[in-house]
């Protein structure tokens, strides 16, 4: 019986313990994830927030200082507001104005959206616009 | 409308319908099956029960038909399918049209139930052994997740649907899903979730026919080690294939998609191991029940994230109308296996006394909760999207997350691996503790080796040694049983050996995984031609980049020389696609590390842009795979079945009773 008592008293210390590394490591690394407009309204500026929005038709590729990587700037837009987004490295292939991008990065002062990260959200895995029955 | 004006020839509509009619009469077949069996089992009717299991195997071998029919239906190019329209077209290599048939969305259904089906069956013939009562409910679990499945194919995401005008050609595939990566890894995923539905149908049987002995264990070893070995390769598949295809430079990202492959494999692991200490010990009984519900609510759950689009991922979604039939489905299961474990709970007092703390099951045990608190992580990290949006504003969590919270987890497991296979059942003496010492000085010697060496990073200085201490361990079993009789020993106890094997094969791994987490380095750069750039040691120079024309795309490639090599990372235009733009990495494998070039674009000053990546050690990943994969297959080929009655004397430490 003490042994029974023993390995509960394992499994509730292994809990405390997973519980407290899920409390501890979400509360430092957890972003939130926002519409350009929930941005534009509340603006967060010291921290890194993901914002997801429609790649607008202004999308640029400024030429390059040389030693860093290329340079793209477009704007991101909802359904009321637009922000510009600053983004420097490779772009995800499919990337192109009229797609939901999710950028992750941080605001700046001036506005501008300085990402670190583009991802791309495409409305179906396996297929761009299909034939419907 | 009148049919002649329809472009229906005859053969378009005989494939599908013959396609529907199959699937129909599955659907039929399954969940007459499903009924029968329930009421067989019940009142023991041995015919009907018979009855039932046949009944099962019709409806198997109607989704290998209609299989068949989908199959046909791709490589005759059958535009009149919906589905093979979406998903192929005559450009299309034929390896890859006939991989379409997994595919899409309707397609994968359908290969799951096939899967489903097929192995099923296999488990049922000879389930009679395990009591007519036991083989009943297995049957009818089976069948029911079957009908599941077939209600979902013939309602709402029929692969035979027929499009009104047929179209001459068909969309095409994705070009990021043109390569060899599709014809074995979306199959190996699928393959490794739907077997898993075998060791729950039995462990519900059981629970149902009030059984609680290890006979379902032993039955469905086979399966649960199928299951797992799938799913262990599924998941170093797609690690591969995001590598090697997708081209940012890692090869895990903590996506919601790959979590949900992950949680199952960490329970079915966790299974696997506790499950033994119900065949030679008898104890762990509700666990067990526990741990194989766990994998499989896990995948359907997985099924029901990736199918729905519910949280937001990097991995795109078909959002289509099966989420809310997959979210019932999870409920159905959930409650199901929750009232059949309450109700049950009484009969599965376990027999003996329980584990000491310091032996085999007590490694086992811990083993099993800290996999748990795992799969409590990931599961926690997938849905916090979902669960902060409930109450207020939605977070994400990203890599930090998981290093920090499952990181420490991962580091203990390894130490389980390096003492858990040296200390003996029911209780450890001292003698057996001093078989410690070899894991625990090769640990200490490689953590004195790495702080010289100038690592500083704890959790460096932690996993690295301890897996090195694992491997440690089983070379030292193998060399005991070497030293005992030659080659001898090892053949005759191959599941244990070939279990330390893969455990070797993990070891390798995790090495790969630790070593590119640890000391990778990035760099971008935008360089003229002739220009050269140094990173971690290596140097590279850019030696310009020219244009080519293939058959239905055109590749801008750069020639970046390395050493007395020429990587050429390139961008391909798909101009049939809409200009999508697909990037193809270049990799410089060796055994210490991974050069990857990265070829971010072209600039109009003649300077070409790149990301370039020093990942140390990647190739252990892929090697240490194969490692586990033969380990499974060596240490399992012509076994016999295990006894359904715990075998004590088979553990070779174990004293007699």
């Amino acid at each position: 019986m003490s042994a029974v008592l023993k390995w509960g008293a394992v499994m509730v210390v292994v809990a405390g313990c997973v519980g407290y590394l899920i409390y501890s490591a979400s509360g430092g690394a957890s972003e939130y994830y926002l519409t350009v407009s929930e941005l534009r309204s509340h603006p967060v500026y010291d921290q890194d927030v993901r914002v997801a929005g429609v790649v607008q038709g202004d999308v640029l590729h400024p030429s390059t200082p040389a030693g860093f990587g290329p340079l793209t700037q477009f704007s991101e837009k909802d359904s009321t507001a637009t922000i510009q987004v600053v983004y420097r490295g490779p772009l995800p292939d499919i990337f192109q104005p009229g797609l939901t991008v999710v950028a992750e990065g941080r605001l700046g002062a001036d506005g501008v959206f300085r990402a670190r990260q583009v991802l791309v959200k495409c409305p179906s895995r396996f297929s761009t616009s299909p034939y419907t029955t | 409308m009148p049919v002649a004006l329809l472009d229906f020839s005859l053969y378009h509509l005989i494939l599908a319908y013959l396609g529907s009619g199959a699937l129909l009469a599955a659907l039929i077949m399954a969940g007459f099956a499903a009924l029968l069996s329930f009421w067989a089992g019940w009142v023991e009717n041995l015919v009907m029960i018979q009855v039932g299991r046949r009944a099962f195997y019709a409806a198997a071998a109607l989704v290998v038909c209609a299989s068949v029919v989908l199959e046909a239906g791709l490589l005759t190019h059958d535009f009149s399918l919906a589905y093979v329209a979406n998903h192929t077209d005559l450009a299309t290599p034929m390896p890859l049209v006939a991989a379409a048939f997994y595919g899409g969305q309707e397609g994968s259904l359908l290969y799951w139930t096939l899967v489903l089906g097929l192995l099923g069956s296999a488990s049922l013939v000879a389930s009679a052994s395990l009591g007519p009562r036991l083989a009943a409910y297995a049957a009818a679990v089976l069948a029911s997740i079957a009908t599941f499945f077939l209600v979902v194919l013939v309602l709402v995401a029929s692969p035979f649907d027929l499009l009104f005008v047929t179209p001459p050609d068909g969309l095409g595939l994705n070009p990021v899903l043109r390569d060899g990566g599709m014809l074995i890894h979306p199959p190996v995923v699928l393959a490794g979730f739907a077997s898993f539905a075998i060791p729950f149908s039995f462990a519900a049987a059981a629970l149902l026919a009030n059984r609680a002995d290890a006979g379902w264990i032993a039955h469905t070893r086979r399966y649960a080690l199928v299951a797992w070995s799938l799913q262990s390769a599924g998941l170093l598949l797609g690690m591969w294939w995001a590598y090697h295809v997708l081209g940012w430079g890692g090869y895990w990202g903590w996506d919601p998609v790959e979590n949900v492959a992950l949680m199952p494999w960490l329970a079915t692991t966790a299974y696997l191991h506790s499950s033994q200490v119900q065949e030679r010990r008898g104890r762990l009984r509700a666990w067990n029940f526990g741990l194989v519900i766990l994998a499989f609510l896990l995948v359907v759950f997985g099924t029901f994230i990736v199918r729905s689009g519910v949280v937001p991922s990097v991995h795109t979604f078909a959002i289509s109308a099966i989420g809310p039939w997959f979210f019932a489905f999870l409920g159905v299961c959930l409650v199901f296996a929750l009232v059949l474990l309450g109700l049950r709970a009484g009969g599965l007092k376990s027999a003996g006394r329980p584990a000491a703390a310091v032996s085999r099951e007590g490694a086992f045990v811990l083993q099993n909760m800290l996999l748990i608190g795992a799969v409590a992580v990931v599961l926690w990290g997938t849905v916090l999207p979902l669960v902060s949006g409930l109450f207020g504003q939605e977070r994400v969590v990203g890599e930090s997350y998981y290093d920090r919270a499952a990181g420490p987890l991962f580091v203990l497991i390894l130490g389980l691996m390096a003492a858990g296979p040296l200390l003996p059942w029911r209780r450890a003496g001292r003698t057996s503790l001093r078989a410690l010492r070899w894991p625990l000085v090769a640990a200490a010697v490689m953590a004195a080796l790495m702080m010289i060496a100038g690592v500083r990073s704890l959790p460096a200085l932690l996993a690295i040694p301890l897996a090195l201490a694992a491997a440690v361990t089983c070379v030292v079993e193998f060399g005991r049983a070497i030293a005992k009789g030659r080659l001898a020993p090892i053949i005759s106890r191959r599941r244990r050996y070939g279990a330390y094997l893969a455990h070797i094969g993990l070891v390798v791994v995790v090495v790969g995984v630790a070593a590119s987490h640890f000391w990778q380095q990035e760099k971008d750069v935008t360089l003229t031609p002739g220009q050269q750039v140094s990173i971690g040691g290596y140097q590279l120079t850019y030696a310009g980049m020219e244009q080519r024309q293939l058959a239905d795309h055109s590749e801008l490639v750069a020639a970046m020389r390395f050493g007395d090599r020429t990587l050429e990372p390139a961008r391909a235009t798909y101009a049939g696609l809409g200009g999508q733009s697909l990037t193809h990495v270049a990799i410089s494998t060796t055994a210490t590390a991974d050069v990857y070039v990265i070829f971010a674009g072209a600039n109009s000053d003649g300077s070409a842009s790149f990301r370039i990546l020093v990942n140390p050690m990647v190739s252990w990943i892929w090697a240490g795979g194969i490692v586990i994969i033969l380990g499974v297959v060596l240490g399992n080929v012509g076994q016999r079945r295990a006894a359904p009655v715990p075998v004590l004397t088979a553990a070779p430490q174990a004293a007699p009773s």
